[in-house]
């Protein structure tokens, strides 16, 4: 209930907005695009360093501003209505809050304040060829390695990995002798081979990440990880919710804005009761996706009994909402909306890419189901 | 008339000490189950409302001068929570919620001191005239006509769809005091005695098969001016008056209602063995999803009025992600009983006394009173979304 309505939230997502205002408008996100690039380093560098928005759930003590998923949630979902080019959902979303959420004193002093200050960037990579989160579905092995050298060696190959291909390090869930676990490897070390995906989404890297024997350190060892990763996966879920429902808004806005000025048969077709349920039926989605999402980012920031099925619900909800909401901005626009020069485009990419980045929707609605005890 | 004002005394009192107050009070005073024949079931809700009145319990978001709570919104909120867990009965008739605003807003004080304690206490039931055979969502073209003669309005046409007409004591109508172009330029709002000569009332069978609305007919019903709240020809802007986000406040415990009957249509559901079937399990998904998110939406909507006083868009969609919820979940239910779900309630194998198929046929309503979906859809696209008047209809 708390979400969203103190001055301090209004201010963030002021500030964000104006910021991707002035420094990613669509042609700095198409300019990134067609040049195959992940970030513009000056954009990038303000972002971290002037505004702090990659430290913003990074607690206090390794060089963050101790915010959480709330916080995080408002930044997203300005990116998402954006669609920033930037490592920042793979860094911060992703391996920053697994990082924080390891308990692992040793390896957070190590990486949080490199992720913190956007020195750091950094990729969570879990799924494999079958593109599950599943823990029990993960191939990729860890083997300690002997003294002297000691560490973990890791072989196994990683897909879909969210900005993978440029991360500075990498955080990649394998099988050790004692069950799943995670293992930090270098993006730069020996036996790290990785390359972009030629994917849907183009605003966005997917990586493929082939690791042979690749050095590893490993991370919040005293952790049971299956705990430790269920609660990174309400984390995560909540947070793209959070990105999807920005977008989800962007392309109602777009579609609206259009439906008032585009004229036909002598008159805005947004006066036309078709148009005008259109838009309405998304308003009625964007609104209670957000509703979902800023429900979720506060039960997970207050570890609340309900946390995974709220950030279950917020994701499958707003994958659909997000999905629905580009394709009917493209059908709203008409012609000019199946042009690859309007952003319409680039929406659907997003919004497709992120309802399936997690697995088939049919087996998060199963999740879900059972989470609800149905 | 003396009034014990125990409930408003204390208008800073903590919220926990006025939840356990309200709720001894429910506890204390709870009328017990309704009785199933109608003319003791009036008498019943009559009864109930006298005793929130008397013990300064009744209208949580009334003004105190007469007779209600004046309530913070917060406590508007655990009063409503508070109300629907107790399962206490809830207000006769729709004065209530839709006319006594108006009056409190717009009415004189001669006209507020004579109708709205005796409204709130239960002792008229008031009914709502705006609907009729040719003025559904066109509202603004009613013709029903009011004549002025002297000091007096003669009142001559037809409304339709009014419930609980055959309760009332009193009709609050829109009626036509301009030229019969004048749409919302010529409409008067007035209170007309339902007992007065000229007045019929002809029940009116639904599609359930249950007589909840009626027909109204005026035939020279004789008006007195001083009936007339604010201006001749200026009753259009009056009809939809609230007093603040009262009708937020509520919002949380339809939510509650709705979680529940869906638990029980799992339960039920569960019973049959039908649970594992993932066809089925996905539609009971997709019904779970939207009650948690009609919840989410109302926590918004009063946590917006609460921190900003500012209901915003979820106040404005809540009905219409309910009402579709209220007939798919009915629906749906029918469809897993399947052939059992046919039964009436009198069928002796009927399911749960048939409250599935009864709701299926009930909540068809849902999307057409009180202004159809597509008309709420027209108004959440150009209130809230800001998009153009359709050129070819009358300005609103």
């Amino acid at each position: 209930m708390s979400v969203g309505y103190s001055a301090e939230h209004d201010q963030l997502r002021r500030v964000v907005r104006e910021f991707l205002s002035q420094k990613s408008p669509s042609r700095q996100v198409r300019r990134l695009m067609e040049a195959g690039e992940s970030r513009d380093d000056e954009v990038w560098a303000l972002l971290t360093g002037q505004l702090g928005l990659s430290g913003i759930a990074v607690p206090e003590e390794y060089g963050g501003s101790g915010y959480g998923p709330v916080e995080l949630g408002i930044v997203l979902e300005e990116m998402g209505r954006a669609l920033l080019v930037a490592p920042y959902f793979g860094t911060v979303a992703l391996a920053g809050q697994a990082l924080a959420a390891s308990g692992d004193t040793e390896a957070m002093r190590r990486w949080l304040p490199g992720i913190a200050d956007g020195s750091l960037t950094a990729a969570l990579a879990v799924a494999e060829d079958s593109g599950s989160w599943d823990l029990t579905d993960v191939t990729a092995a860890a083997e300690p390695v002997a003294e002297p050298t000691g560490g973990w060696a890791v072989t196994g190959t990683k897909l879909f990995v969210v900005d993978g291909d440029t991360a500075d390090l990498l955080l990649v869930v394998a099988r050790a002798p004692d069950g799943p676990g995670v293992f930090a490897v270098e993006g730069a070390a020996a036996g790290v081979d990785r390359a972009r995906l030629d994917t849907l989404d183009l605003t966005r890297a997917l990586a493929s990440v082939t690791l042979q024997g690749a050095p590893a350190t490993r991370v919040g060892a005293d952790r049971d990880a299956t705990e430790w990763l269920a609660e990174v996966t309400n984390l995560v879920l909540a947070a793209l919710a959070a990105e999807q429902i920005g977008g989800a808004a962007r392309c109602l806005d777009l579609a609206v804005e259009y439906a008032k000025v585009r004229q036909q048969f002598g008159r805005p077709i947004g006066s036309f009761q078709a148009i005008k349920h259109k838009c309405a039926n998304l308003l009625l989605e964007v609104e209670s996706g957000r509703s979902a999402v800023y429900h979720a980012s506060a039960a997970v920031a207050g570890h609340q009994p309900d946390a995974a099925l709220a950030a279950a619900l917020a994701y499958a909800y707003c994958s659909q909402a997000f999905t629905h909401a580009a394709k009917e901005c493209i059908q709203i626009h008409g012609g000019i909306g199946y042009t690859w020069e309007h952003d319409a485009h680039l929406y659907l990419r997003r919004a497709k890419s992120s309802e399936l980045l997690f697995g088939p929707p049919a087996r998060q609605r199963t999740r879900l189901a059972e989470l609800a005890g149905i | 008339m003396t009034v014990e004002r125990a409930a408003t005394a204390t208008a800073a009192e903590p919220d926990d000490a006025f939840r356990a107050r309200l709720r001894e009070f429910f506890t204390a005073h709870h009328p017990g189950r309704a009785p199933k024949d109608a003319r003791e079931r009036l008498a019943w809700a009559k009864a109930w409302l006298a005793t929130l009145f008397d013990s300064g319990y009744a209208g949580p978001s009334w003004p105190r001068e007469f007779g209600g709570m004046e309530l913070p919104f917060a406590h508007q909120v655990i009063y409503h929570e508070e109300a629907a867990r107790a399962r206490v009965p809830g207000p006769l008739g729709t004065g209530l919620n839709i006319a006594a605003p108006t009056i409190i807003k717009y009415g004189t004080q001669q006209q507020k001191q004579r109708w709205l304690a005796p409204m709130l206490r239960g002792d008229t039931v008031w009914a709502q005239g705006y609907s009729e055979p040719d003025a559904g969502s066109d509202l603004p073209s009613l013709r029903t006509t009011a004549r002025r003669d002297r000091e007096e309005y003669v009142v001559t046409g037809q409304k339709v769809w009014t419930s609980h007409a055959s309760d009332a004591d009193i009709f609050f109508a829109l009626v036509r005091t301009g030229t019969r172009e004048s749409r919302q330029q010529g409409i008067t709002y007035l209170v007309i005695d339902a007992h007065a000569p000229g007045v019929e009332v002809r029940p009116l069978r639904d599609l359930t098969g249950g007589h909840l609305f009626a027909e109204v007919f005026f035939d020279g019903v004789r008006v007195p001016v001083s009936d007339r709240i604010g201006e001749e020809n200026g009753g259009w802007q009056l009809a939809r008056t609230s007093l603040g986000h009262e009708r937020s406040a509520g919002a949380l415990n339809q939510a509650a209602m709705y979680r529940r009957v869906l638990t029980e249509l799992e339960e039920l559901a569960r019973e049959r063995g039908q649970l594992a079937d993932p066809l089925v399990r996905d539609r009971f998904v997709d019904l779970e999803i939207r009650v948690r998110i009609i919840r989410y939406n109302a926590e918004r909507t009063i946590g917006g009025i609460l921190a900003r006083g500012e209901a915003g868009a979820t106040s404005s969609i809540s009905r219409l992600l309910i009402t579709a919820f209220e007939q798919d979940i009915h629906e749906f239910a029918v469809d897993l009983l399947g052939p059992a779900g046919l039964l009436g309630k009198s069928a002796p194998q009927s399911v749960q006394r048939s409250r599935w198929l009864q709701g299926f046929l009930r909540t068809r309503a849902s999307t057409i009173g009180a202004g159809t979906r597509e008309i709420q859809l027209n108004t959440v696209a150009e209130q809230v979304l800001g998009l153009p008047h359709d050129p070819g209809m009358p300005p609103r």
